[in-house]
């Protein structure tokens, strides 16, 4: 019952899209400026807004993500608002077009239902949730089910305290970096500070920038003032823009902007952020996303304070390579149909990963699309509470699919390990589940998790050059046939750069010297810079690329020296700060699931096969 | 719009284009407040063919930039605007008065087959802020030097008069813009100084003090050498923009075959009735024409304070320069240039040959008459010094480096890094090509240095620079 009337949900969505009233009141962006503004206005006039919420509610029971929770409050709000006029009448109506990727989605939340009313009879064997769950409860808690549907389905948000801000305050404008997504008609999706609503009409003012110099066959990219540097992006129908103070550079600050479109993608896939446009200009898809702000929001903390952003690469957990060898075959041996990616995480930072073989010879796990799985896992605590089968797809492995993840911590309640599984295959939830009851066994008995726990970050004294203060290195020499995962390395940052003033200072300088030597047009080989509270040093060659500081009185000719000491230490170190040789495991195809068409498989499943995946 | 035509090249092959001058404007947002009036706003537009909806639509979009900035940051509006096909620079010299300067940037044209259109690929890297936003302010700097402010304009004859001066200087001052061999030096605005010695400095100082006595119609003095600055009355950032307009518009104009041997320590002969070789490079051509014109141009000076409109009065003798400026409100006529002339032309012909005499005994004495292999720029601050052994001599069309262009873009770089921030700092690259560019910056000092040692490493560099700064600067600076 329920999951009928989700997917009858889906067709009416775009069913309501189909008169064409909607999409002319909205061709909101107009050639004019002073039109533009006004027509924003127009964006948050009440009866657009009361349209918008009755599809939003139900788009949201669209999206893949929705509530796969235990948390039958908010899950009954949906049930018993879903009778309307609008649905019966849209019952008869089908919309093949819809039914490929969409029904992922719509498969996901049957699947969903399944579990979830399997935790009920197994009490709470396993929780199923969502990546939202946080949000919910604290609306589910809040509204003691006397709510309005309106504010189940979307804009009420549990404010994080930044989304309060006074927008026209000081305090809000001396914020680092800004970061506003927005659609092309000018609705606003996202901001890191400041909510939505109140800046409505500064981002009316960006999306009009962009359409105006569109209009004139031309495209905007940035704006540079004495204090900040604004980014523009156009994503498919999104707009991105990014207000920084950092002294980035408009590179960094695009690619920046790059990773949270491909969040938002990784949540919705990148066909339906088109699809849903196509239908609906003026569509607000904050509905799709609420309960997600924390999860860019925490991207962009991390894009901030990590520099496994800045180097697109991977940060390894360093292991001794016969713990990690152990660990890699655990995951090797517990396999399943349609698995392809075994990934085992600790303190944030990668242990091992094994690939299905194909997806090797094919392609492989780009780095960015493991810097957002690893944002997803961090962002939300909720990910602690048992097991969670979430629909999540890798938009550098393929922007319009998703893959099944499966996120548990193998350690509660600390909550340091975590093992995430991917698969093809939706309906792979106990198959994959009973895969981490093999791996938690194998570890038990190898004893690993307390090998794990003692493993940490190094510090840079251990390479025994008294000015070397700080480094990261990433080699490009991987060995032959093992296409893998571009990885770096680099020492907890020590004294004088603890505060997180001054941790941030480093890593702004880094970004300099990155920023110059892999400039788009006037690339360098080697920058020296001495500066007042430090010398850095950065080269690139064809085997590596070396970021360096030191004490500011280093010599030349000791820096060098120092250089030569750490890269004959790095090598010998290589086994253990690096995977060297990432496994794999071939996992027997499913018979009735051999279509493999290898990366860029669409998903041609139809309500009437169940969880057919051929992606790979 | 306007269409720069490319340097032609054959059908087939890529076509370069350099950065060129798309648009020039200059308006008020408070002169057209209300709709429909938004043409009024507009003060002066280059091209002025661009169709007057065109017109607006730029300027409106200027003006939606800088209020879109503000909302980040009130008291610091946007300053350029980067699209794929052209950079917006952003500059408001007096206040609700701004000034836009659209740069397209360069491109290459690749030919399709089949007849189809090329391919236009536009390079959106390859121009530096720094130099172009530096250009736009310079504009701004001579136009008012030969202008005064837009405020004073407005206060003696309102909108008419204002649009009048922009018309009538920016249409000559555009077409000495050349975009493409801006770089460094267009950041510094800096001013050569004539190397002398103690003797002759003296020398020149006492010529001024007695010239200044004899002529007390004279305010300020300015004494130029071979193009480069010996002495100066004037304010420093008066004398920086006159300095400009002399070596690269007046000079250059009045080269002539006197000076085509200026190098020669030959004494000029007095001959027959030519008592000497001075003569006057602005107002009155040849004294003994019964028609002569006795007009000087005005420029305005410390227009911050005392806003003084002068007459400037340039007069030269070899390759010595002076600069008399007078009040604008005295009038002159062929009585005081006569005077003038027949007190400084003997005096400034002998100081000359003096200075070219003593100029190349210390040249001979300094060491080999080879020039360094160094090639550098030096800048200062704090006098705005300026020395480039990276350019040939500027001419009115072209500043020629003998440098490639991508390297001065990296020193252009380099100077944005010092801009960041007040301590003393030195960086060293190696680009793609393996040249080597050093940048040093100590107290108000900036050198870059340019080696061609492709093999060097690092510490043969750093030897290298050591050497120039012992050999061409004393040591006067750096750290290391």
């Amino acid at each position: 019952m329920e999951r009928g009337n989700q997917e009858n949900g889906i067709r009416e969505e775009v069913k309501t899209d189909e008169p064409s009233s909607l999409k002319c009141t909205d061709q909101t962006v107009s050639k004019e400026l002073t039109r533009t503004i006004s027509s924003e206005n127009h964006i948050n006039s009440e009866d657009d807004d009361a349209l918008v919420d009755e599809n939003g509610m139900k788009a949201s029971q669209e999206r893949p993500l929705e509530p796969q929770t235990k948390d039958s409050t908010a899950d009954n709000h949906l049930e018993t608002e879903a009778p309307s006029d609008g649905r019966k009448e849209e019952e008869t109506v089908d919309l093949p077009a819809l039914s490929s990727v969409d029904s992922a989605g719509a498969h996901s939340l049957s699947i969903s239902e399944d579990t979830t009313d399997s935790i009920h009879d197994d009490s709470g064997e396993f929780v199923v949730t969502m990546l939202a769950r946080a949000k919910l409860e604290e609306q589910g808690m809040g509204v003691k089910g006397t709510s309005s549907p309106l504010l189940e389905t979307g804009t009420a948000v549990g404010n994080p305290a930044h989304q309060d801000e006074d927008v026209t305050t000081e305090r809000w404008r001396q914020h680092r970096k800004h970061v506003f997504v927005l659609s092309e008609a000018g609705k606003p999706i996202y901001s890191r500070y400041g909510s939505e609503e109140a800046l409505s009409s500064t981002m009316g003012v960006m999306m009009a920038l962009v359409s105006f110099v569109q209009s004139g066959d031309n495209i905007i990219r940035s704006v540079y003032s004495d204090e900040h540097t604004v980014v523009f992006m156009q994503r498919g129908p999104l707009v991105l823009v990014s207000v920084s103070s950092s002294r980035q550079s408009e590179q960094q600050l695009r690619t920046e902007l790059l990773y949270v479109y491909n969040q938002i993608v990784s949540m919705l896939t990148q066909a339906s952020i088109a699809r849903i446009f196509e239908h609906k200009k003026n569509y607000d898809l904050r509905r799709l996303l609420a309960g997600s702000e924390k999860i860019l929001d925490g991207l962009l903390n991390l894009v901030d304070s990590d520099p496994s952003f800045l180097l697109s690469a991977v940060h390894c957990l360093p292991l001794a390579s016969s713990l990690r060898d152990s660990l890699s075959q655990i995951l090797q041996k517990a396999i399943t149909p349609n698995l392809v990616f075994s990934i085992l995480i600790a303190k944030n930072q990668l242990l091992t990963i094994v690939q299905e073989k194909m997806v090797i010879d094919d392609a492989r796990l780009d780095p960015s699309d493991l810097h957002l799985l690893l944002n997803l896992i961090g962002a939300s605590s909720a990910f602690q509470a048992g097991e969670i089968w979430t629909p999540i797809c890798l938009p550098n492995f393929n922007p319009d699919c998703y893959f099944y993840a499966y996120i548990s911590y193998l350690d509660p309640p600390e909550c340091t390990v975590c093992l995430l599984l991917l698969s093809t295959d939706k309906e792979a939830f106990y198959a994959v589940a009973e895969c981490k009851r093999k791996i938690e066994e194998a570890m038990q008995s190898q004893n690993s998790l307390t090998a794990i726990a003692k493993a940490q970050s190094y510090s840079v004294s251990q390479v025994g050059v008294s000015d070397l203060r700080h480094f990261m290195y990433k080699p490009f020499d991987v060995p032959d046939n093992y296409r893998q995962l571009t990885q770096f390395t680099s020492p907890e940052m020590e004294a004088p750069y603890c505060s997180e003033e001054e941790k941030m200072r480093l890593l702004d300088l880094y970004r300099d010297m990155h920023s110059r030597i892999h400039s788009s047009s006037r690339p360098l080989k080697l920058i020296y810079h001495v500066a007042e509270r430090e010398t850095l040093l950065a080269w690139v060659t064809s085997k590596f690329e070396l970021y360096t500081c030191f004490s500011p009185l280093v010599t030349k000719a000791s820096a060098i020296n120092a250089i030569t000491k750490l890269l004959r230490w790095i090598k010998k170190e290589e086994d253990r700060l690096f995977i060297r040789y990432p496994p794999k495991y071939s996992t027997t195809p499913n018979p009735s699931k051999s279509s493999r068409g290898g990366k860029g498989g669409a998903d041609h499943t139809d309500s009437t096969d169940n969880g057919v995946l051929p992606l790979l | 719009m306007l269409m720069i035509s490319p340097r032609m090249a054959s059908g087939t092959q890529e076509k370069q284009y350099n950065p060129s001058l798309l648009n020039f404007f200059i308006y008020n947002p408070k002169f057209g407040p209300r709709e429909g009036e938004e043409e009024k706003k507009i003060l002066f537009y280059h091209p002025s063919e661009v169709e007057k909806n065109e017109k607006i639509r730029n300027v409106g979009l200027c003006e939606a930039i800088v209020q879109f900035t503000r909302t980040f940051c009130p008291t610091k509006p946007a300053k350029s605007l980067h699209t794929q096909k052209n950079r917006q620079f952003f500059h408001e010299p007096e206040e609700n008065f701004w000034m836009v300067m659209v740069v397209r940037n360069p491109m290459i044209e690749k030919p399709n087959k089949d007849g189809k259109p090329p391919t236009v690929e536009y390079q959106e890297e390859e121009i530096l802020d720094s130099v172009y936003g530096a250009v736009l302010q310079q504009c701004y700097s001579m136009y008012k030097l030969f202008n005064g402010t837009f405020n004073r304009a407005m206060e003696a004859g309102g909108v008419e008069l204002l649009t009048q001066k922009l018309e009538k200087f920016f249409y000559r001052y555009l077409q000495t813009l050349h975009l493409q061999t801006c770089d460094l030096l267009d950041v510094f605005g800096g001013i050569s100084f004539f190397p002398l010695d103690k003797m002759t400095y003296l020398k020149i100082q006492s010529f001024v003090n007695r010239v200044e006595e004899s002529l007390s119609l004279v305010k300020y003095t300015a004494f130029l050498y071979n193009d480069q600055l010996i002495w100066s009355g004037l304010e420093q950032e008066d004398m920086r923009i006159l300095y400009k307009y002399l070596t690269t518009s007046l000079f250059p104009r009045h080269s002539e075959p006197e000076l085509a041997g200026r190098d020669s320590p030959l004494r000029p002969e007095v001959t027959g009735n030519l008592l000497h070789y001075g003569r006057f490079l602005t107002g009155p051509t040849n004294l003994k024409d019964p028609d002569a014109k006795f007009r000087f141009p005005r420029i305005f000076v410390n227009t911050e304070d005392s806003y003084e409109e002068l007459h400037l009065i340039v007069y030269k003798a070899m390759s010595a320069a002076v600069c008399f400026m007078i009040s604008a409100s005295v009038e002159l006529g062929r009585e005081f240039c006569e005077q003038l002339d027949g007190l400084v032309g003997p005096q400034l012909t002998l100081l000359a040959s003096d200075i070219c005499e003593q100029y190349n005994i210390n040249r001979r004495l300094s060491g080999p008459e080879k020039e360094p292999q160094f090639k550098f720029i030096y800048f200062n601050h704090m006098n705005l010094a300026e020395k480039s052994t990276i350019h040939m001599r500027k001419t009115v069309s072209v500043s020629l480096t003998s440098v490639h262009p991508d390297l001065m873009k990296i020193l252009g770089d380099i100077n944005c890094d010092f801009a960041r921030v007040d301590e003393d700092e030195e960086i060293i690259v190696k680009a793609m090509t393996d040249y080597w560019v050093v940048g040093k910056k100590s107290d108000q000092r900036e050198l870059y240095v340019i080696l061609n040692q492709k093999n060097a490493n690092l510490i043969e560099v750093n030897e290298e620079v050591k050497r120039l700064c012992a050999t061409q600067f004393n040591n006067i600076f750096f750290l290391d």
